[in-house]
């Protein structure tokens, strides 16, 4: 009981807070909390299932942009335009899961990579539909019910994504499915004699996976009004991977600490490494990996087990 | 005809670069089993290194091949030495070393994309330029040049496997690891050689392309990803295979690119394709290895 008062108390403070921030920081924030969320759904494909992908960010695009030039250039209302967005992603997803992860190996990550650098090209070339180099800008979100959300009411919404995705995550990881996808994880054998289905298992995380980033990415289109292609790039699929291993993969806390941390460093960093700060990331995940392979959190679990004592 | 004949000849060099990449893959693959997808920002690395060398610094060429080479063996020495040796040795899982090595592949880029200014790069043609002519079949010095080198070097992997006992060390250990070692054969050192030639030959890939294309930070990830396709094609258990691989997936892009009436960038979407292709109808690849 005092558990849930806590996590409602939590989000509470979420919403609360951007009533108490000015638009720029009200921008910082969104962005925060949707990388939050990429990271969780990430962490949830990599860190609980074990399956390297480079797709997650392109997925996220995938989302934002199906959302607007179904909305924008085909003049569909936004709940259909939102529906018919995560039936893309589902499909996309099945598609590439389906061959990937028929072997032993990493061939998902290798896939998704493909299917990454395809998708920026998809976009530039797309002409009139994408926009091209330049994207689609100029656009508002749709009157709801007469509202017109914008500024910090529209970060509620973010907010209310976090939460959902967290809560779907969650219980699943504490469900007979999460234990079936770390299963899949440590030893696929294992998993396999003990009577779960490896592949589904695979192919069902990073098809849910998926669409939670394409559905993060609709939310993110009416976030800076604009998408364009260097959003969208693979240097992101990079540092969404190097958050969930700095953070702790395989947990959720993790995830969300290595993306509070690595958003926020560049603001940090900037005086003195300009825009380099992905060269910090590289070293910072590399130190991760051969020094603290359970990342931040595992440094956090060893403090608090020594003092405990 | 004659048009299909010029695109057959350049496809063939792109299928050369492809080849090679693949057998920096392949290289590290076997005896490891460690996929590294730092092999494109090794092929970065070489063709930076061609350019300070060769058009900066003007070294002779071969010279300055031979530098480019023996340098990127030592950066494939040190990436195993550092990033992925201490984490085997540990026992951690095969996928430690893996994201290790993606950890590498950012800083290579990163190290670069600081050190040099973002435009391309320019590296000098060995042979300068100019078209070379034989029944019907001409293409530029520098394709013939490629497929020259790349003959070569699969020649010298092939008898370095079939007729070395170096190379039957670097077999046994794919074939099976605690019996290799069990049998007298450095495990250690055998996967630092592994890494040392797959830089080697990331590095000749890079160099070979770059007077064609220039030397960009950028350039690494597609050529990591087209290797990887000719490897997946051509099958992981022999040296033929990462060839016959580069140049399928050469022929099937460039005959996209001339004759589908789709924009030119989509041709990147050929390896996607490919990689679907072979994953579902045959994951082996085409050749197989020998029991």
């Amino acid at each position: 009981m005092i558990r849930v008062a806590a996590w409602v108390g939590g989000f509470v403070a979420l919403a609360a807070l951007p009533f108490f921030l000015g638009s720029y920081h009200n921008d910082v924030y969104r962005k925060l909390l949707l990388w939050i969320t990429l990271a969780l759904g990430y962490n949830f494909l990599f860190g609980i299932c074990g399956q390297v992908a480079f797709s997650h960010f392109a997925f996220y695009g995938v989302g934002a942009y199906s959302v607007v030039i179904l909305t924008f250039q085909a003049g569909l209302p936004l709940p259909v335009a939102i529906l018919l967005g995560v039936v893309i992603c589902v499909a996309l997803a099945l598609a590439v899961a389906i061959p990937s992860t028929r072997l032993e190996g990493f061939y998902l990550a290798l896939v998704t990579l493909a299917l990454a650098q395809l998708f920026i090209v998809v976009l530039n070339e797309g002409g009139n539909v994408t926009g091209g180099a330049g994207g689609i800008a100029n656009y508002r979100l749709p009157l709801i019910f007469g509202w017109r959300l914008a500024g910090p009411p529209y970060t509620l919404v973010v907010v209310a994504l976090l939460g959902a995705t967290l809560a779907i995550l969650w219980r699943l990881d504490h469900s007979w499915f999460g234990r079936a996808c770390r299963a899949v994880r440590d030893n696929p054998e294992a998993a396999a004699a003990m009577g779960v289905d490896v592949v589904r298992t695979k192919v069902i995380v990073f098809t849910l996976t998926s669409t939670l980033a394409g559905i993060a990415g609709m939310v993110y289109a009416f976030v800076d009004n604009t998408v364009n292609p260097p959003i969208f790039g693979i240097d992101n699929a990079f540092l969404i991977l190097f958050m969930v291993i700095v953070g702790g993969a395989g947990r959720h806390a993790g995830a969300a600490i290595g993306a509070i941390l690595l958003f926020l460093l560049p603001f940090w960093l900037a005086p003195v490494v300009g825009h380099h700060h992905q060269l910090v990331f590289g070293v910072l995940m590399l130190a991760v990996i051969l020094v603290q392979p359970k990342g931040l959190i595992g440094i956090w679990d060893r403090c608090r087990d020594r003092f405990s004592k | 005809m004659q048009d299909f004949l010029e695109l057959a000849v350049s496809a063939t060099a792109s299928g050369c670069i492809y080849g090679l990449i693949a057998l920096a893959y392949l290289l590290m693959i076997r005896p490891t089993g460690i996929i590294n997808f730092a092999v494109g920002e090794w092929a970065m690395v070489a063709a930076f290194g061609g350019h300070l060398l060769l058009s900066r610094w003007e070294w002779t060429y071969a010279l300055g091949m031979a530098a480019v080479v023996a340098f990127m063996m030592l950066v494939g020495w040190t990436t195993e030495r550092v990033a992925v040796r201490p984490l085997v040795e540990r026992g951690a899982p095969i996928l430690a070393p893996i994201l290790a090595l993606l950890g590498v592949l950012v800083i290579t880029r990163e190290a670069i994309s600081v050190s040099f200014p973002p435009d391309p790069m320019p590296v000098p043609f060995p042979f300068g330029i100019g078209r070379l002519e034989f029944a019907g079949i001409g293409g530029s010095y520098q394709t013939f040049f490629i497929i020259a080198v790349t003959l070569a070097v699969f020649i010298g992997a092939w008898l370095f496997f079939e007729k070395t006992l170096w190379g039957k060390s670097f077999e046994a250990v794919a074939l099976n690891r605690r019996a290799a070692a069990l049998m007298g054969i450095n495990l250690s050192r055998v996967t630092a050689l592994s890494f040392a030639g797959g830089a080697g030959a990331a590095g000749m890939a890079g160099l070979l392309v770059s007077p064609n294309i220039s030397a960009h930070y950028l350039m690494g990830v597609p050529l990591a990803i087209q290797g990887f396709t000719a490897l997946v094609i051509g099958g992981v258990g022999r040296v033929e295979g990462a060839l016959l691989g580069g140049l399928l997936l050469a022929f099937a892009e460039q005959l996209t690119a001339r004759y589908a009436p789709i924009p030119s960038g989509y041709t990147q979407g050929v390896p996607l394709l490919f990689l679907m292709i072979f994953l579902l109808a045959r994951p082996t690849g085409l050749l197989k290895a020998r029991a």
